[in-house]
């Protein structure tokens, strides 16, 4: 869990019509639908935004993904706030803490433990 | 004799959501505040509405309608009780102020949430369910 801080190199993502940020350093790949082999969940199940789709797929050196529907990539270093404890567990305890970012928050996911969280096995098996 | 089934005459915050009044520690209770457009979380469970930055620190706002009764109660205003832990905002359609309880302490139910409201209790004639926060907090940061 991020104790608070800053952060340089960010990929500002939507899900739907919402925000969740990953740190640059975690994405091994940006795929498309169409090229991308693995199982990837959509950012947009975990808000029940509407239909699983992504058009961008965010892919881990181990090989977890995120499906997201846009991306824009930042490079500034950015204002970090800790998770509060009280979201420990959220999204299988993916919830890294909130960058400050055009002027608004965004949840800051570990791209592993969220796509592990939103995985079709795992959610399967849930 | 258990602190849970004792008398209280302490002071509490009173507020309400919807039809149903809450009754939090005085001490607990930081202030009321009216919060801004939150952020979702994804995968968070539908009584938690979001987060919002408030002096240096990201909040969660827990819908005390869904939480207690599944109802949502749409109101931008919030009780924030504080705890060692962390901070959590409660939504608050309506705000009666510090008050003196009476009643019992005791658990309005055996499991859930209610399990961390107690009463029977009455404030300025009003039955309400008084919170034991730092249960409250236990039980929400089981459920998400």
């Amino acid at each position: 869990m991020s104790t608070g801080g800053r952060i340089a190199g960010m990929l500002l993502c939507q899900a739907g019509t919402e925000r969740v940020a990953f740190a640059a350093h975690e994405v091994a790949t940006i795929e498309s639908p169409s090229t991308f082999g693995g199982d990837a969940g959509s950012a947009r199940q975990a808000y029940d935004s509407g239909p699983a789709g992504a058009e961008r797929i965010l892919v881990a050196a181990t090989g977890e993904a995120v499906g997201v529907d846009t991306l824009e990539i930042d490079a500034e270093s950015l204002v970090v706030f800790p998770a509060p404890l009280l979201l420990g567990r959220i999204a299988g305890g993916s919830l890294r803490g909130f960058v400050q970012a055009r002027g608004a928050l965004w949840p800051l996911m570990s791209l592993v433990d969220f796509g592990r969280f939103l995985a079709p096995s795992s959610r399967e098996a849930a | 004799m258990a602190s849970t089934e004792t008398e209280t005459r302490q002071s509490y915050l009173v507020f309400a959501c919807g039809s149903s009044w809450y009754a939090v520690p005085a001490e607990c209770a930081a202030e009321v505040v009216s919060f801004p457009e939150l952020t979702r979380v994804p995968g968070a469970p539908g009584h938690l509405l979001g987060v919002f930055a408030h002096r240096g620190e990201v909040i969660p706002v827990v819908d005390m309608g869904v939480l207690v009764s599944g109802e949502s109660e749409p109101t931008r205003r919030a009780v924030l009780v504080r705890l060692s832990r962390g901070t959590l905002a409660l939504t608050a359609s309506r705000v009666a102020g510090v008050s003196q309880v009476d009643g019992r302490l005791e658990p309005l139910g055996a499991n859930g949430v209610h399990l961390h409201l107690r009463g029977p209790a009455r404030s300025a004639q009003r039955d309400v369910a008084v919170i034991d926060p730092d249960g409250l907090f236990d039980h929400l940061s089981q459920g998400s």
